[in-house]
């Protein structure tokens, strides 16, 4: 047995956007597309498309005079099936198939290989679901003949298609980074679920209440806009009267289209899960984001949260009631002409508005606290080198004083909102109270920095077991009481442990004349006031001990 | 070229509160195979995992083959080969196609160089007739050899094996040994852990011996012994009188352990310096005692890892 000869070789390694040429996509078109296995998932999709793609035609033909109607019936289930294949199919892939590569511990060999991170990061971001973008491909015969017989403008097909890719990109890296992170196979693979579920189906629902930018997470908005071009024309024709009456995207004064902006959101959030996995790739133990990244997202969803929010409030296209009145508004009420929206509208948006900042808050703080082994190895490394304090920027270093900076960008965002909505034409007279801002600092900094001090004191377990005792089980306990009658109060009260409902009291206490029912009402800043003591008192107990935990870990390390 | 294969100063890893390594400082020669000796728990695969670059350590320099393994981590890859304990091997590929893939990632060439490559590496480890096989058909001890092939691919220059023999065969394992002794006479480094400690012995010409974390001592099988210091040798002496009388008047000297007659032969255990011992013997012959002649068997350097690891675990 013989090694060969030692030699010194130079090697040129292929740059990371040579997808073609990555090695681990050519690994993935090697074993995820052998003829036995993928020749039958090719055979069913090229079955299943063909079959939906003439009977469109072959049923629409009677009924349909123009061929270019006929030919765009086909269209839109077409893009259905390439949803289930890219979306669903592809998702599932590369959350499975990571979690799995991960579990049986192949990923270590890819952490060797002498590629770039960026290149392991493509690599298995285009390899995982190759399969599925090749079976993707075999349907786009059937699109392509649609499109050019229902002489669909090619500025349109490309608009949609773009976004498609960019969003099944987008979710395809949501899956490859909960399975590069989440140690279980099986929970990575829920959590992978779960992540793309809330991401792409459920926290889009809160642009029905003035969070507009979520929806621009999905393709609908890009749908609804080509849906015209992409429809029978009589259809088409109702489509577009509809389409007059939605705004175009708005980001603070500009007017844009729908595809730009929701090409430029989902870029972005894919840059920053890139950079997240790119981070994992070039040392396992490092944060998923840096301090400044960290922030710096923040700060960034912030932006356009308001950016696409602001600019629909006194066209009064950011509230709910607005779009229920639009769509239903005539079936339900045919006399009425008139629309304005319940002072109870804003109330639910600026609290709204004020979980997802501190949703958003709280994720960027579990990313950047130290747990306690990071905390001890930054500190030993920085007595080694003779270091007196961590450097600020380190993974080792606190989170206390970003927490902090987080807050007062939340805190801005969030009172920005609540003032517009309250200054604009809709609710004359109105004005925000005067406690808003100190409410809003202390449920922020609180709900912050408690997180923060459990996190780098007690840990991630401590952090979920708080979640369960002081997030779920005081909102179950509250529900159950509600629906069981009379308990409205006590309720209210016990709801009030929960951190995620002190924006949603707190905007209850901030806007006069609510509108809320007496019993709430009467409840409600008394209970949001108590427990704001509490979790005041709560925090700081929790910071004088993060203080503790910190020294006593410095000593510690100059032994 | 750096003129040492690897060079550790002062690593040290921790989790959490747990140390595994501490402080340790240690420089291995190009062309040597180096064993890595200790019980569960001294620290050889953290040691490993920071050489090999998957972990980062709390605090050290590391250099393989010159490249700081902090700054240049692609270039040490590079030159570097690592075979993990119970490696794992893909299901859903190939033999060669396993190869191949790491070939790839090495960029050996073309398609035509990869594949003289791979077949070459699967008749180092006498696997060509399975090239077609799956990775998951494989026995452990096909498995352990299809991934010491694929961590030969590269040529590198400095080969890290965890436990490589394990699931070997008797014969595999000869292979195995004069493979890598056949690599180091290229000028290759090969560092090997393993727990069937007297195969190491044989195998390596040099070796460290760690212990909760530390490195206990370094050098040849003779300079680690000596340097343990705690060893025990065994001796015999080889009488023509009474060896009774030999039996007695060991008993009652310093150093000297269990004393056992076997016919004409007594047999004892001793701990002590050289010195100490040549004194010994002189005192037999200048006792009367009718010595023909002396042996020393030397104590095993598995006996001398268990007594590390006794006294690891009564401390």
């Amino acid at each position: 047995m013989s090694g060969g000869q030692r030699e010194t070789v130079k090697r040129s390694y292929v740059p990371f956007w040579m997808i073609w040429a990555n090695p681990i996509v050519r690994r993935y078109a090697r074993s995820r597309l052998r003829p036995t296995g993928f020749g039958v998932s090719l055979l069913l999709v090229v079955l299943i498309s063909g079959f939906v793609f003439f009977v469109s035609r072959e049923g629409s033909g009677r009924v349909m005079a123009s061929p270019e109607d006929v030919a765009r019936v086909a269209l839109f289930p077409l893009l259905m099936i390439q949803g289930i294949i890219l979306f669903g199919l592809g998702t599932g892939q590369v959350a499975g198939a990571m979690t799995g590569e991960a579990d049986e511990g192949v990923l270590d060999y890819q952490r060797l290989a002498p590629m770039s991170p960026l290149a392991k990061v493509l690599g298995y971001l285009f390899g995982l679901p190759i399969r599925e973008w090749v079976l993707f491909a075999a349907t786009m015969p059937f699109t392509i003949i649609s499109l050019l017989e229902g002489e669909v403008p090619l500025q349109y097909a490309l608009q949609l298609y773009a976004v498609f890719v960019v969003a099944a990109v987008l979710y395809h890296l949501t899956g490859l980074l909960t399975g590069t992170v989440m140690k279980n196979r099986r929970w990575a693979f829920l959590g992978s679920m779960g992540l793309v579920l809330l991401l792409y189906t459920i926290i889009p629902q809160a642009a029905k209440f003035g969070l507009v930018y979520f929806k621009y997470l999905t393709i609908y908005p890009v749908v609804e806009e080509v849906m015209p071009h992409f429809t029978p024309q009589r259809l088409g024709q109702l489509v577009d009267a509809y389409q007059m009456m939605v705004p175009p995207a708005k980001f603070f004064g500009l007017d844009l289209p729908q595809y730009v902006v929701t090409l430029v959101s989902q870029a972005v959030l894919s840059f920053a899960m890139i950079v997240m996995l790119w981070r994992h790739w070039r040392k396992a133990e490092s944060h998923l984001l840096g301090k400044l990244g960290a922030v710096g997202l923040f700060a960034w969803l912030q932006i356009v949260l308001l950016g696409n929010a602001l600019p629909l409030i006194d066209g009064g296209d950011i509230f709910p009631s607005r779009e229920l009145r639009r769509r239903f508004g005539r079936i339900l009420n045919p006399q009425s002409e008139f629309w304005k929206p319940e002072i109870e509208e804003a109330v639910m948006m600026v609290g709204l508005f004020g979980v997802v900042t501190m949703g958003v808050m709280w994720w960027m703080t579990l990313i950047i606290s130290p747990s306690r082994d990071t905390q001890i190895r930054g500190w030993r490394r920085a007595r080694k080198f003779g270091g007196s304090k961590l450097p600020i920027l380190s993974d080792a270093a606190t989170s206390f004083p970003w927490v902090l900076v987080m807050a007062g960008i939340g805190v801005t965002g969030w009172y920005l909102f609540a003032q517009a909505i309250l200054d604009s034409r809709w609710y004359p007279g109105q004005e925000l109270s005067i406690i808003a801002l100190p409410a809003m600092a202390m449920i922020a900094l609180t709900g912050g920095w408690a997180l923060q001090a459990l996190l780098e004191t007690r840990g991630r377990k401590a952090a979920g077991l708080a979640l369960i005792f002081v997030g779920v089980i005081p909102v179950m306990l509250a529900i159950i009481m509600g629906v069981s009658g009379g308990l409205v109060s006590p309720a209210v009260w016990m709801a009030g442990i929960c951190p995620v409902s002190w924006p949603v009291y707190g905007a209850g206490l901030f806007i006069p004349d609510s509108g809320m029912p007496r019993d709430v009402a009467r409840a409600l800043p008394n209970a949001f006031w108590f427990w704001q003591g509490v979790a005041l008192l709560v925090t700081g107990w929790l910071l004088v001990k993060l203080r503790e935990s910190r020294l006593k870990i410095s000593r510690e390390s100059m032994d | 070229m750096s003129e040492l294969a690897i060079e550790i100063k002062d690593l040290r890893v921790d989790y959490g509160d747990f140390v595994a390594v501490k402080d340790v400082s240690l420089s291995i020669p190009y062309g040597v195979v180096y064993g890595l000796v200790g019980p569960n728990g001294a620290g050889k695969t953290s040691t490993f995992k920071v050489l090999t670059t998957l972990i980062e350590p709390t605090y050290g320099e590391v250099q393989v083959a010159g490249f700081d393994i902090f700054e240049k981590a692609g270039a040490a890859r590079e030159v570097m080969g690592y075979m993990p304990d119970l490696a794992p091997v893909p299901s859903d590929l190939k033999l060669w196609e396993f190869l191949d893939f790491h070939a790839d990632t090495h960029r050996l060439g073309g398609r035509r160089a990869r594949r003289e490559r791979v077949e070459e590496c699967l008749a180092t480890v006498n696997l060509s007739g399975k090239r077609d096989a799956w990775c998951k058909e494989l026995s452990r001890g096909q498995t352990q050899r299809l991934v010491l092939a694929k961590t030969l691919l590269h040529r590198p220059k400095v080969l890290i094996l965890d436990e490589p023999a394990s699931g070997l065969d008797p014969l595999s394992r000869r292979e195995l040994r004069f493979a890598l002794q056949t690599l180091a006479k290229e000028g290759a480094t090969v560092i090997v852990s393993s727990h069937i400690l007297s195969e190491l012995a044989e195998m390596c010409s040099s070796l460290c011996v760690m212990n909760q974390g530390e490195l206990l001592a370094s050098g040849t099988v003779d300079e680690v012994r000596k340097a343990l210091g705690r060893a025990e040798r065994k001796l015999t002496a080889v009488t023509y009188g009474d060896p009774a009388k030999v039996a007695s008047w060991l008993g009652i000297q310093g150093g000297v352990g269990e004393v056992k007659v076997d016919g004409n032969r007594v047999s004892f255990h001793f701990v002590g310096e050289d010195e100490a011992q040549e004194s010994l013997i002189r005192g037999l012959v200048n006792e009367g005692l009718l010595i023909r002649s002396f042996e020393e068997g030397s104590s095993s350097f598995e006996d001398i890892l268990v007594q590390v690891a006794e006294g690891n675990r009564e401390s």
